[in-house]
């Protein structure tokens, strides 16, 4: 019989499931800006997490953390893509290269990968649950999935950037207590990729007058 | 002054004859607050007992070519659906004498053989649409079944038995209902129990439009007698997975922990309270959203399956 968590582990543990259930979600999205708005929520739940574990915790840091992820992932990202899907004019998602039914069997195939691989390394955090790290680990995989299989330039922008959600989960579990500097590199790691991201789907989209990907996968001379 | 007890034997008779009794009542006033949700005046909470009451007086009518089967079939799914109340708690904290006489598992199988007779009554009536309900019927059963056993996993894994008593027992006694993969598996027993008891969005049931039926269309053939019997029947259904749902994962509150009669008056009145608040939540998502595309009903069923398999992962991984 396992022993039950306390009220701040669950607490937390359903949180970081919430993270993973976006990212799920992200994955049966018909629309892209259904898509952009999961990854705003998802975004915010990491922040309200690190905003709370930082209040019971003690960890000052955390709160910086949390303003500036505020800042960027739930204001400044999804307000950037937005802006370039209304220039794109085009909002239905790439059509996967699977049914969605089998998309989240694969899935939950690799979040089950995820969770076992971090599962044995018998990790313990002092401020927020282990779970919290698989569930972050199971996060990444399930980002890779969708930037797989999904056809069209906003979802794997999309997928990429959540990937760094699931990293600033397990990064809050691994390193909550280390100098705000190492959390600070990884926002600045977003802030590259988000520049690369968009001009990457400018250029598709000026190219090739499509958001989806579907067209490059001809040889040309 | 000792209170009056009611012997085992006579509880145990209690929570069917409980079950039986207020099924319709729950049906009823489920859609009565449908309606009422809808800006309709709707049917009568009491309308079940006098639909019930005139099929009874029907005559039966039994198409032409179909076997002993078609007339069996109701029978023996009402019956299937009566044991279900022995094995579970639902008017007792404590398991009764045949309450222990199958699991979890137990119960499922014996609600999967009622479904069963159904459909093979429904198969041997000949007409199209009853068969197509049950084909249909059958399909997506099986597609939930993986859900169910992943929710069965979790109890098994968390009490160390498979025996509804007992997680309900440890719901009642911690912080277990916070618990992650208790609140995931909750979830994912409550999208399974709106899909088998025909709830949008996977059926209309209040529709008559044959080809969006799924479970309604199996007693479409049948008239009398054995239609009242399979309304009775899915009403049973209905409450016996409502009581489960409530019982066992979410609220085991307000239950007798003895025989004595106030604790198991309260108990009755507590259970058809709490059923008819979970009545009104359906109800409330019925209005909520949209009917799916029957081809979409695998998507929503394995978004299911999804939040029953992250509940048994989290488990394993440490996070209770």
């Amino acid at each position: 019989m396992g022993q039950v968590p306390s009220t701040y582990a669950s607490g937390a543990g359903i949180a970081a499931l919430l993270v993973l259930l976006a990212e799920f979600a992200m994955l049966r999205a018909p629309s892209l800006r259904s898509q952009v708005r999961l990854y705003m929520s998802q975004s915010l739940v990491v922040v309200v997490l690190a905003a709370v574990t930082a209040a019971v915790r003690g960890l000052d840091d955390l709160y910086v953390l949390a303003g500036l992820s505020l800042l960027l992932k739930v204001v400044l990202v999804p307000a950037l893509l937005v802006h370039l899907l209304r220039e794109a004019g085009s909002d239905l998602s790439g059509s996967p290269a699977l049914k969605v039914a089998s998309m989240v069997l694969v899935a939950i195939a690799a979040s089950a990968f995820g969770f076992f691989t971090v599962g044995p390394l018998g990790f313990r955090s002092p401020v927020l649950p282990s779970s919290a790290f698989a569930v972050a680990a199971a996060v990444v995989m399930v980002a890779f999935v969708l930037i797989i299989l999904r056809s069209d330039v906003v979802s794997q922008a999309v997928g990429f950037f959540s990937v760094e959600n699931g990293v600033s989960l397990a990064s809050m579990v691994v390193a909550a207590g280390l100098p705000i500097v190492v959390e600070l590199t990884l926002l600045f790691d977003l802030l590259v990729a988000v520049v690369a991201f968009g001009l990457i789907m400018r250029a598709h989209h000026a190219l090739r007058g499509t958001l989806y990907t579907w067209e490059l996968d001809r040889l040309r001379g | 002054m000792s209170q009056p007890v009611i012997a085992p034997a006579g509880v145990q008779a209690l929570q069917v004859l409980t079950v039986l009794g207020s099924a319709p009542l729950v049906s009823g006033i489920t859609s009565h607050l449908e309606a009422r949700l809808q800006g309709r005046r709707g049917p009568r909470v009491l309308q079940p007992y006098y639909d019930l009451a005139k099929l009874f007086r029907k005559e039966t009518v039994v198409p032409e070519g179909s076997s002993w089967a078609f007339l069996a079939g109701p029978v023996v799914g009402f019956a299937c659906y009566l044991v279900v109340p022995l094995l579970i708690p639902v008017l007792t904290t404590y398991g009764l004498p045949l309450g222990y006489m199958g699991d979890i598992l137990g119960g499922g199988m014996v609600l999967a053989l009622g479904g069963f007779a159904m459909a093979l009554a429904a198969s041997d009536s000949g007409a199209p649409y009853a068969q197509l309900g049950a084909s249909r019927a059958t399909t997506f059963a099986a597609l939930a079944e993986p859900t169910v056993l992943f929710v069965v996993f979790i109890v098994a894994m968390i009490t160390g038995t498979d025996l509804p008593y007992a997680l309900a027992a440890t719901v009642r006694s911690s912080s277990e209902l916070a618990r992650p993969s208790h609140v995931l598996v909750a979830v994912a027993f409550f999208l399974v129990v709106l899909a088998e008891t025909g709830r949008i969005p996977v059926e209309a049931h209040s529709g008559t439009l044959e080809l969006g039926m799924i479970e309604e269309a199996r007693a479409l053939e049948h008239s009398g007698a054995p239609l009242a019997l399979a309304k009775w029947g899915s009403a049973v259904k209905q409450l016996v997975l409502y009581t489960v749902l409530i019982n066992v994962f979410v609220a085991p509150w307000g239950l007798a922990s003895s025989g004595k009669v106030a604790g198991i008056v309260v108990a009755v009145v507590s259970l058809v309270g709490k059923v008819t608040l979970l009545g009104a939540v359906f109800a409330l998502v019925d209005n909520s959203f949209s009917k799916l595309r029957l081809f979409k009903v695998t998507e929503y069923l394995a978004g299911a399956f999804l939040l029953a398999c992250l509940g048994v992962l989290v488990f394993y991984t440490g996070g209770g």
